[in-house]
């Protein structure tokens, strides 16, 4: 089996080289700073499954001494065809020499025979200084190829893709922070085009990244699901002695119980959310919840939240109508259809003006005050008793997943999770809503869940993702 | 065997509830690792092999049935339905063949009191396939208040009816078991006098009918055990015995082997093929459950699929470089020289001349394009400017958005080398845009690039800045006017 192709991302100091690489290699813990020099040694990413590696990348230093490392190789070189070997005696000759560092650092891939990605940063005027790194590393012989990375917001990268055809095989044009995931992989794929021995190992790590996406869907739908049951179904309970219940009234006890609710809702809320973006390799994401702003407008209980991610009644009475129905057709069912629909339709009705009832509940979750025992009385808080607030819960989610699994790993921003503007779920299939209402509903009245509604959940929410990406693609 | 399937069922979940302090990364090496490595060897990953690879280094044998922690509770409990079935057998029975000779024993409480038996046998096997446990409660007190750790949560949890069921038929078992054993001991030991009597107005041919009815499984093995008419009519009494008919006496007492026939085929059989199917019923549960386990189905995932390592293990985000800085950006100087690095700044001056800032008599470039030989002698031109003007100042303008390196650092090493001293070098980072400034961001590298040579003749200056030079704080920003 021949080696696993390298490609070595170069270029001149504080154009994103590193970047790239965060972004391919899914790896938000590189070094990234606007300041030339971040990049002191060549370190590998290799992409491996199973424990083979497909490919690997290498993140190098920028040139420093470009000119002086180009008058040294045209000294030294007597023809073109000596090229390569000049620039190895060049490596060979410096290497620890402090003013060549950097250049010894970047070549040394190459001149192992690793695939050239040279770096610029389109955003700023095309620079001839330029001129004597790409001469460099067309010296080495190697397959080639120049990315346009654009850090800033200014556009210069026509000027340097007409200066770029001169000097490389390939010119790409690729936004390391906000390229799409499609754009990684065709990325890759351009990768292994440059040469023949490395389009399969390179298409194959493109089928394995794609894979790869599609089961964190799946894995990230299951986590909702399941922080969903949890969070409708929480129940916060106290013990109470006997003088304790007499002599702490009722509304203080309520307030007490329902603020332990809201702070553990929060923090199953936040876990989900540290999970899902473990999941996509985001480890070091910054966001505002991290800070003890939870009674801001984005706070999970805010009216600001329920405005945003709550539905209409019109919507719940018409998702309870559909929920209702399905339970109804058993009734159609068992009468072998001699009933002709009247089970539907009365289960419908039922589901209807259940979902209309309790549609706005959230702040009448129930109280309970056990019957005493042994001198001890138990209360309990929730569960909730408010579609609404499944809702909410579902939006933020998605809206959260949304954001992370676009997010590309050298995005180092803030994560703003910035409310949306109308309802996206309108856009949800009929029977992936008949879904969510049916769970939120036996969730309402405390039923037992089966693994049957479960997996209709997390199916329902794999809807939900397509139904979202599409509402915000339209919206965008 | 349930007690292997128990036992690998509570070991699986004990190592899933481990495993959920693991990093997803890891868990996934592993058990993928694990697949290709039965793969390798033509097995099937079961979940036995797969906590054998798991605990291949750190774990001891598997507890047996009797020392497994786990399942001590049910193994006590079990042990003490069996005694307190045992003694209740050995009391019910000496309780229902109590005789003092007054009033003969009736068969028809005997045969009452068995079905009531077999009736509760059966219902605990019901309890136990509908998975109720109305007893539950009670059992999660009991055994907390024994110290043992709660069910609740546990994969134990669930499989408590049947193992419940279990309990139970062991001490119905024990109960027929020492029942009829008092029985014969008794039927040894006394004289008892067998007789049946009902309220009911019965013919002795239709409780024969009813009696040959029960002792349909053993009237072909032991005839004497089922009873003749003769026997049923001759041993019929009733509670006054005014006119009844004289019976012989060793009559009565031939019912005993149709008592014990009974006892053991309605009583001991019964709880016998019960109790095995309550085993079997929870060695099933136990399967199931494991099968179903949420942890299977996430280890089955993780085994099909290719652990793809897009190479994120690496870390170097905690070694971000120092941004503080003490440089201050300064006016501009008035220069004999300017020289355009890499030609920047060459379409605009950015800065405007007056009298105190009278034009550079040198307009001269380096870098970029130029060569190593075109910037010496750049050097040399402007060293011999400087030797005859007054004004010792340079102006370097840079591109202030390109970073600043090695040889632009070079290009000033040499120029202090060959220029006279006291010269200053001024740079100035020149915006894209020529009449605007560069962004912080820009010029803060070119500070601390000022900085690190280490020359404080060497700064950087803007035309933007006020005429007392503000000082930089640790993001770069200017006290003065720069932003």
């Amino acid at each position: 089996m021949s080696a696993a192709p390298v490609f070595a991302a170069v270029g001149h100091p504080n154009k994103g080289k590193s970047s790239v690489v965060a972004t391919l290699s899914q790896n938000d813990a590189i070094a990234i700073a606007l300041e030339p020099g971040t990049t002191r040694h060549r370190q590998t990413y290799p992409l491996t499954v199973d424990g083979d590696t497909l490919y690997t990348l290498v993140d190098t230093p920028g040139f420093q001494r470009p000119r002086r490392v180009l008058a040294w190789l045209e000294a030294h070189s007597l023809t073109a065809s000596d090229r390569a070997e000049t620039v190895a005696a060049f490596v060979t000759q410096h290497r620890g020499h402090d003013d060549f560092h950097d250049e010894c650092e970047l070549l040394a891939p190459v001149l192992e025979g690793a695939g050239i990605i040279y770096v610029v940063d389109g955003s700023v005027p095309y620079s001839a200084e330029n001129e004597a790194e790409m001469t460099i590393l067309r010296w080495t012989g190697q397959p080639s190829l120049a990315l346009i990375n654009s850090i800033g917001p200014d556009d210069y990268s026509d000027t340097w893709q007409a200066a770029l055809g001169q000097f490389f095989q390939v010119v790409r044009r690729f936004d390391a922070v906000r390229a799409p995931f499609d754009q990684h992989l065709s990325l890759l794929k351009a990768f292994g085009q440059l040469e023949p021995r490395w389009e399969q190992p390179l298409e194959r790590a493109v089928q394995h990244l794609q894979e790869q996406r599609l089961r964190r869907s799946e894995q990230a739908s299951g986590l909702i699901a399941t922080a969903l049951e949890d969070m409708m179904l929480w129940q916060e309970q106290r013990i109470l002695t006997a003088t304790q219940a007499t002599d702490q009234s009722k509304d203080a006890l309520v307030n007490s119980l329902r603020e332990r609710w809201y702070l553990h809702q929060r923090q199953r809320e936040q876990s989900l959310r540290l999970t899902i973006e473990h999941l996509y390799q985001h480890n070091r994401i910054q966001r505002q919840e991290a800070e003890l702003t939870w009674h801001s407008d984005h706070d999970l209980f805010s009216e600001n939240s329920r405005q945003v991610w709550g539905v209409s009644r019109t919507y719940l009475t018409t998702a309870g109508f559909g929920a209702g129905a399905l339970g109804g057709v058993g009734i159609d069912a068992l009468t072998f259809g001699a009933s002709f629909g009247t089970g539907a339709l009365i289960g419908g009705l039922i589901g209807a003006a259940g979902s209309y009832f309790y549609g706005d509940r959230l702040t009448l979750s129930a109280l309970k005050i056990g019957p005493l025992r042994d001198g001890l009385q138990t209360a309990s808080f929730g569960p909730v008793q408010d579609s609404q607030f499944g809702y909410i819960v579902l939006g933020r989610a998605i809206d959260h997943w949304w954001h992370i699994s676009r997010r590309n790993h050298a995005g180092r921003e803030l994560l703003d999770l910035a409310p949306t503007e109308s309802h996206w779920l309108e856009q949800l299939d009929r029977d992936s809503r008949n879904t969510l209402q049916r769970f939120f509903d036996k969730c309402r009245k405390n039923n037992n869940l089966d693994d049957e509604i479960r997996q209709r959940l997390r199916h329902a929410i794999e809807a939900a993702f397509a139904a979202y990406d599409d509402w915000r693609l339209n919206s965008a | 065997m349930p007690k292997d399937l128990l036992t690998l069922l509570l070991d699986f979940d004990d190592q899933v509830r481990k495993d959920q302090a693991q990093p997803a990364a890891f868990l996934h090496r592993r058990d993928r690792k694990f697949a290709l490595a039965c793969q390798a060897e033509g097995q099937r990953p079961s979940p036995r092999a797969w906590l054998r690879y798991v605990n291949a280094v750190t774990a001891r044998p598997s507890p047996t049935r009797r020392n497994d922690a786990r399942l001590t509770f049910w193994h006590r409990c079990t042990v003490g339905f069996a005694a307190v079935g045992a003694m209740l057998g050995v009391i019910t029975m000496v309780g229902l063949l109590f005789y003092d000779g007054t009033n003969q024993i009736n068969i028809t409480v005997m045969l009452a009191f068995a079905a009531l038996q077999l009736l509760l046998a059966l219902l605990t096997s019901v309890q136990a396939l509908m998975g109720w446990q109305p007893w539950g409660l009670l059992m999660e007190r009991i055994s907390s208040r024994l110290g043992y750790s709660p069910a609740t949560g546990s994969a134990l949890h669930s499989l408590q009816p049947q193992l419940m069921a279990r309990a139970a038929h062991t001490g119905g078992l024990a109960f027929g078991i020492t029942g009829v054993l008092t029985l014969i001991v008794l039927v040894v030991v006394q004289d008892l006098a067998f007789g049946w009597s009902t309220t009911l107005n019965t013919s002795p041919e239709a409780f024969h009918r009813f009696i040959r009815f029960i002792a349909l499984p053993w009237q072909d093995l032991w005839p004497t055990a089922s009873p003749s008419l003769d026997l049923v009519a001759d041993s019929r009494f009733f509670r006054i015995t005014e006119g009844s008919v004289e019976t012989a006496p060793a009559r009565w007492g031939e019912w005993w082997p149709f008592i014990v026939m009974t006892w053991l085929c309605y009583l001991v059989l019964p709880r016998l093929l019960l109790l095995a199917f309550a085993n079997g019923h929870l060695g099933a549960r136990a399967r199931r459950q494991l099968a179903r386990h949420p942890g299977l189905a996430a280890l089955q995932y993780r085994m099909e699929t290719p652990a793809l390592d897009t190479g994120n293990a690496y870390s170097d985000a905690k070694d971000q470089p120092d941004l503080a800085t003490t440089a201050a950006v300064h006016p501009v100087p008035s220069a004999c020289v300017i020289i355009r690095w890499a030609h920047a700044g060459a379409d605009t001056a950015p800065w405007s001349h007056s009298e105190t800032h009278p034009e550079p008599a040198l307009n001269l470039t380096a870098g970029g394009s130029a060569s190593l030989v075109d910037d010496r002698q750049t050097l040399r031109r402007a060293g011999l400017q400087l030797s005859s003007d007054p004004r010792k100042a340079v102006l370097v303008v840079t591109r202030a958005w390109e970073p600043p390196t090695g040889e632009l650092a070079d290009f000033l090493a040499e120029a202090r080398q060959s220029w006279p001293q006291g010269v200053r070098l001024a740079l100035l980072p020149a915006s894209v845009d020529p009449t605007g400034q560069p962004p912080q961001h820009q010029l803060s590298q070119w500070l601390r690039f000022a900085e690190r040579q280490q020359d404080p003749l060497i700064y950087v200056c803007s035309a933007h800045a006020p005429a007392a030079p503000g000082h930089c704080d640790a993001t770069g920003h200017t006290a003065g006017e720069v932003q």
